[in-house]
């Protein structure tokens, strides 16, 4: 037998996953993942403390300048370099009527990062994941609590942390096989 | 409880009997189960029914040209400008609710803001189609997107009307993107109680693989509080715009500083109303009472209310300016509002939307979803009134005695209004059946917090 991708324990409140999680991090074990049907407060930096959040804002932030940048950049190639025409000697260069252009381009930019930002943080589309293979973890996203050590953990070892999980009473305890 | 009484601050917002199991299972078997409900059936074929009258209504005007429609000089904005505006206001609505209130953590905006925001997204094809038809030449519709062309044909965006179509096509696309970032997670609760094959294969593909790991839900939470710190200000911007199209013009009644605002107005009232409306048949529907309750209603008749209530002030100004200045021109054309030939659909905008919605301050109305439903559609029918009155009586009282004349819609100006409201009701119905209609993640943790007070 292969060895398998992790083990799951699934608890049925909050309070219960965030305990055992929080005595797992003492113990040393640093692959630890939890998967939940809402967010949870404070759970990914109980699990993450030293790990720095993905710049999320900044990258949105970054997508807002560019849109922007994009956004008055047309519309000044347009009515000033391309094709300019002189409306009742107006400058080309009208920039209070291309204000609207540029915001609504600026803030269709800065959603759009944010959407591919999310996903690729979370290192999404990925259709087919090992955890998918155990059957206790599809009420994970419903109304169970689980939490995963996987294999690649140094001191990962099933026994023991079968213990652990019952020992802060996980309903179940399951192996999760790597293929 | 008593007529005056209104809901206690802390009332449950949901049924105290929901549990995190029975709420994913009620709300996925609606999109799961084999068959869709007899009503469904039967709302969905009438939708069809008129989404193809919409088509027959298109193929005339797009063969015969825009002179089937009753517009003419000096009327030459009909009934479809007025329905844009009508439209994208029902549409701006949904992200009101759905992107404001999730700002201010209001918690009746998570079982609701789904409902929200599929109407949206059915209300926005239906403002965009209308412009386009108008265009005369609709094949060239396509010289309003900002790319370089061979041919050199760039538009004029120094114009409130280009202004305007990228408004609306950047508030379609960030809405999708909105829409779809909120729901990733419940897709994935979707693909995870699918029985079937086929489904699992449907709803596994768009949730994307969606795990809910605390990672996930860390990036999904911080990334959708900016969208909505940004949808929020985006609607306010749409919609204002639609207002510059007309202040920007030197027509009578339009060339108002309020325009912007006054248009905003129109949209959180006739929005809520819609959402309502939609809220009591989808509640009735899905059987949804012990997930979608009076709390939530309760909530949007204030909405709709505070709406009201604006409008109103908007009114106001709209006649104090005519009537106070000096311009003989100004008040003879507000003077033909609201006693000339359009007249009646003057007061009609000011009953329904105004008057009728006080009603609201009493909590029993609040609390009786018939008046509700009444009273929404009621400000709908009012808010497309109001639209009219704009749009036209402006038009045909213009400064020149010369320039006067009536418009009056022909046949086909009502079929392109009926077809828009079954595309509208085709896709909201499509929505009712392929996602899930609450947001479930949301109402996950209102559940729990309810249960651990």
């Amino acid at each position: 037998m292969s060895p398998p991708f992790g083990i799951i324990g699934v608890f049925t409140t909050p309070d219960a996953l965030k305990d055992a999680a929080r005595q797992l991090r003492s113990l040393g074990f640093r692959a630890v993942e939890a998967h939940t049907p809402y967010p949870i407060d404070g759970l990914d930096q109980l699990l993450r403390p030293a790990r720095r959040q993905v710049a999320l804002p900044l990258i949105m932030f970054a997508g807002a300048v560019l849109g922007g940048a994009w956004g008055y950049f047309i519309q000044y190639w347009d009515e000033a370099l391309d094709y300019p025409i002189n409306v009742g000697g107006r400058p080309h260069n009208s920039w209070p009527a291309f204000i609207v252009g540029t915001v609504e381009f600026m803030l269709l930019v800065a959603v759009a990062a944010g959407l591919f930002a999310l996903l690729a943080s979370c290192r999404l589309p990925r259709l087919y994941h090992p955890l998918f293979n155990a059957v206790e973890f599809d009420r994970a996203s419903i109304d169970r609590f689980v939490l995963c050590v996987e294999a690649r953990d140094p001191s990962f070892e099933v026994d023991h942390l079968r213990r652990i999980f019952e020992r802060f009473g996980a309903e179940q305890v399951a192996e999760v096989p790597a293929a | 409880m008593s007529v005056l009484v209104d809901l206690p601050p802390h009332a449950p917002v949901v049924a105290p009997g929901v549990t995190l199991r029975s709420l994913s299972e009620e709300v996925s078997n609606r999109v799961l189960r084999p068959g869709a409900p007899p009503w469904w059936w039967i709302g969905f074929g009438v939708s069809l029914a008129l989404l193809l009258t919409l088509v027959v209504a298109m193929a005339w005007l797009f063969i015969n040209g825009i002179g089937v429609w009753g517009v003419d000089i000096p009327v030459a904005w009909g009934l479809a400008i007025a329905e844009y505006v009508w439209w994208i206001a029902l549409a701006s609505g949904g992200t009101i609710v759905s992107a404001l209130f999730f700002l201010t953590r209001s918690p009746w905006r998570s079982a609701t803001n789904r409902i929200a925001e599929s109407m949206l997204l059915s209300a926005a094809p239906c403002a965009g189609l209308m412009p386009v038809m108008h265009l005369g030449r609709q094949g060239l519709f396509y010289w309003l997107f900002p790319y370089s062309t061979v041919m050199g044909v760039w538009p004029q965006v120094r114009s409130p009307l280009w202004w305007d179509f990228i408004c609306l096509l950047c508030y379609i696309l960030m809405s999708v993107m909105y829409y779809y970032a909120g729901l990733l997670p419940d897709l994935a609760t979707v693909r995870d109680l699918a029985t079937t094959r086929s489904k699992q294969i449907f709803y596994g593909i768009l949730a994307l693989g969606w795990r809910g790991s605390a990672r996930h839900w860390r990036n999904q939470q911080t990334v959708y509080a900016i969208m909505s710190a940004i949808m929020a200000p985006m609607v306010i911007s749409v919609h204002s715009v639609v207002g510059l199209d007309f202040a920007a013009g030197l027509t009578l009644g339009w060339h108002s500083t309020q325009f912007p605002p006054y248009f905003f107005f129109g949209a959180v009232i006739s929005g809520t109303a819609l959402i309502i409306m939609l809220t009591i048949v989808v509640r009735h529907g899905y059987r949804l009472q012990d997930v979608i309750t009076g709390y939530h209603l309760n909530a949007m008749a204030k909405i709709m209310l505070v709406g009201s209530v604006m409008l109103g002030y908007a009114y106001l100004w709209e006649a104090f300016g005519p009537l106070y200045g000096s311009d003989s021109a100004e008040r003879g054309a507000f003077l033909y509002r609201i006693f000339g030939f359009y007249g009646a659909a003057y007061w009609a905008k000011i009953a329904l939307n105004v008057v009728i919605p006080q009603l609201l301050w009493l909590p029993v109305v609040r609390r009786s979803e018939t008046l509700l439903f009444l009273i929404s559609a009621g400000v709908i029918v009012g808010m497309w009134f109001e639209r009219f009155v704009i749009v036209i009586p402006s038009l045909s009282h213009n400064y020149m005695p010369s320039y006067w004349g009536v418009y009056f819609p022909t046949f086909w100006d009502w079929a392109i209004l009926a077809g828009t409201i079954g595309l509208f009701l085709t896709l909201f119905f499509l929505f009712l059946r392929l996602v899930p209609i609450v947001a479930m993640a949301e109402v996950r943790a209102i559940v729990e917090n309810e249960r651990s007070k």
